[in-house]
């Protein structure tokens, strides 16, 4: 069997490259993905867990806490999605760094 | 389902579409606010039997049958402290609901808006009653949801899009940290139960992670709570989001994000204690540094209580950081006062905005002269807000400050009396600006508020004043709830004994 620590590891870097791309890019649907992505590191380290807590067996708690949260995070990504639409209509762009207007 | 008052709220939730699409076809204009409002007052009543049931048995246990009882399943777990803070959610919650019958009159999809507002009622009640990781998490989906949509609810305009994105990209950042928390605990001990996790944590040796899931958790929890490095999103989405929502945002919602965060702190990382008190107590006192420096330099009215939120965040995790029964008892008082001179300020606020259309600070000199009954009502709040003695502001910090001396945080509790005084600088800038300035053109077109808005305001402004002069029983009741809070031991024993 695979060590857990390899799922761990993916989990981590998962959750860092999500980091990455909120911070770094300029495109809203792109940043909603790596919300996603965050979401998802989450989804793995959970798995990951259920599987390796007891051998043998497979804890279904933390399969059930992931059925519940992938439905949660499709309501953000679709209420998130919803806002970009808006912005689009009121800015003529996609791009978040001309969403500056609110300084200070 | 679950307990009286939370199902009424969802009940009521769920019916305000139906009710909403019922009256569309009739044409009535007001009955889903009167709807939303009764609703809350149901709720209200039902916690008043549930407070009863609380104060007998100590902690109410409510589980699924046998298959499903913690610590696998899922359980709210009731006790003082959750009842406490319900009843401050359902009280703001009808005082804003009943203000905003007459503020939102104009705006299309009120449906919607007094759904979201229902919701988020229920979700923060949820996150307050349960009782492991999992409830908490969709409760607090619950709240997260319902509060984007409200603050983006003006989607007309550029500047609640903006704040909207802003805040749910990174509230939505805290949550998927949260996630994270939830799954390393899960790894660690192998339940999300909080009673079973406080006791698998109790004496650990994976000491590494722990730290790991403290920093994910404070951040996580930080992000909603306002604290410091994570406030970003605040001044923005409280500005942008129509005022009755701001009010709801910046008194109760806020402050929920504390209560969870101090709550998981105490229960499952007790081992850890000195760590998460030191480090709350650091992020605390920039927070109060931030948010009062910050709001010296604001002339948006909506934007500088914003900052003031900010600033009283840190008090409140200050007295948290504390971790005494006198410190947390002195932050959850200064949460409910903070609740009700934040939430005054915010509908008074609303009621200048309908009537003048501008948040500029300097448009708005001298509107004490063409709105009496709201400009004293804000006078009353900025004055307690202030910390002066015989309203009831002061008498939080007080207790918080003396709380910090007598657990020799005493470094800590002379910044905190330093930034109380600053404070002072920009709230009696505000009252300056009300009151004693000569009206400029656009406060001197203002009129009266109406009737349905100056109830709450007058009520709120009532409460500031009688709580200040009579405080003893708010005190008491923060103190029990304090007790409940730190009585680990009992939370362990309802749920792994099943006493």
């Amino acid at each position: 069997m695979i060590s857990l620590s390899y799922y761990i590891a993916c989990a981590v870097v998962l959750y860092i490259i999500g980091m990455y791309c909120l911070a770094s890019k300029r495109n809203m649907i792109k940043l909603v993905m790596g919300l996603e992505i965050m979401v998802n590191a989450a989804h793995v380290s959970f798995i990951a867990f259920s599987a390796y807590i007891s051998p043998g067996y497979i804890d279904p708690l933390g399969h059930s806490v992931v059925i519940m949260s992938i439905s949660f995070a499709g309501c953000v990504t679709a209420l998130a999605l919803v806002i970009v639409t808006y912005a689009y209509k009121h800015y003529k762009t996609l791009d978040v760094r001309k969403l500056r207007r609110l300084k200070w | 389902m679950f307990t009286p008052p939370l199902d009424t709220l969802l009940v009521f939730m769920i019916g305000t579409p139906a009710i909403g699409w019922v009256i569309h076809k009739k044409g009535y204009p007001k009955v889903q606010g009167i709807y939303a409002s009764a609703g809350l007052l149901v709720a209200a009543y039902f916690l008043y039997g549930l407070s009863r049931e609380v104060s007998e048995k100590g902690i109410v246990l409510i589980t699924g049958p046998p298959p499903f009882n913690p610590p696998l399943g899922a359980c709210l777990q009731i006790d003082v402290f959750s009842v406490f803070m319900t009843m401050v959610y359902i009280i703001i919650g009808l005082f804003t609901t009943v203000y905003s019958i007459k503020f939102m009159e104009r705006d299309s999809g009120l449906t919607e808006y007094y759904t979201l507002m229902l919701g988020m009622v229920a979700g923060m009640t949820g996150v307050v009653f349960a009782g492991d990781f999992f409830t908490l998490f969709v409760f607090w989906e619950l709240m997260c949801l319902t509060s984007y949509a409200l603050v983006a609810f003006r989607k007309q305009k550029w500047e609640s899009i903006e704040a909207g994105f802003k805040y749910l990209i990174m509230s939505a950042a805290g949550s998927a940290t949260i996630l994270l928390a939830m799954s390393f605990l899960y790894g660690m001990t192998g339940t999300l139960n909080f009673a079973a996790l406080a006791d698998r944590l109790a004496n650990t040796s994976s000491e590494g992670w722990l730290y790991i899931t403290l920093a994910l958790v404070i951040v996580g929890f930080g992000i909603k709570a306002a604290i410091v490095p994570f406030h970003t999103w605040l001044p923005d989405a409280h500005s942008a989001a129509p005022s009755p929502v701001s009010a709801m945002l910046s008194g109760v919602m806020v402050p929920t994000g504390a209560c969870v965060l101090i709550r998981i702190l105490l229960l499952v990382f007790s081992s850890a204690q000195p760590a998460w008190q030191m480090t709350l107590a650091i992020f605390a006192v920039f927070t109060m540094f931030g948010g009062n420096l910050m709001a010296l330099l604001q002339n948006d009215l909506k934007r500088l209580l914003a900052f003031s939120t900010i600033a009283h965040m840190g008090y409140i995790v200050f007295g948290f950081a504390i971790a005494s029964p006198e410190g947390l008892a002195a932050s959850l008082f200064h949460i409910v006062n903070h609740a009700v001179m934040k939430s005054l300020l915010f509908l008074c606020a609303g009621a200048f905005i309908r009537q003048t259309k501008t948040r500029d600070l300097r448009k708005l000199k001298g509107i004490g002269k063409t709105m009496p009954m709201t400009s004293a009502a804000f006078t009353i709040g900025t004055i307690a807000i202030a910390a002066f003695p015989p309203l009831n502001g002061f008498w939080s910090e007080m207790m918080i400050i003396t709380a910090g001396v007598r657990a020799e945080m005493i470094i800590f509790s002379a910044l905190m009396l330093t930034n109380v005084a600053l404070s002072v600088v920009y709230y009696f800038r505000l009252i300056r600006i009300i009151i004693l300035e000569k009206p400029t053109k656009v406060s001197k077109k203002a009129t009266k508020a109406p009737v349905l808005m100056l109830i709450p305001i007058l009520v709120l402004a009532f409460l500031c004043v009688f709580i200040g002069v009579y405080p003893v029983p708010y005190i008491d009741a923060s103190s029990k709830a304090a007790e409940a809070m730190l009585n680990i031991g009992a939370y362990i024993d309802v749920v792994l004994r099943g006493l």
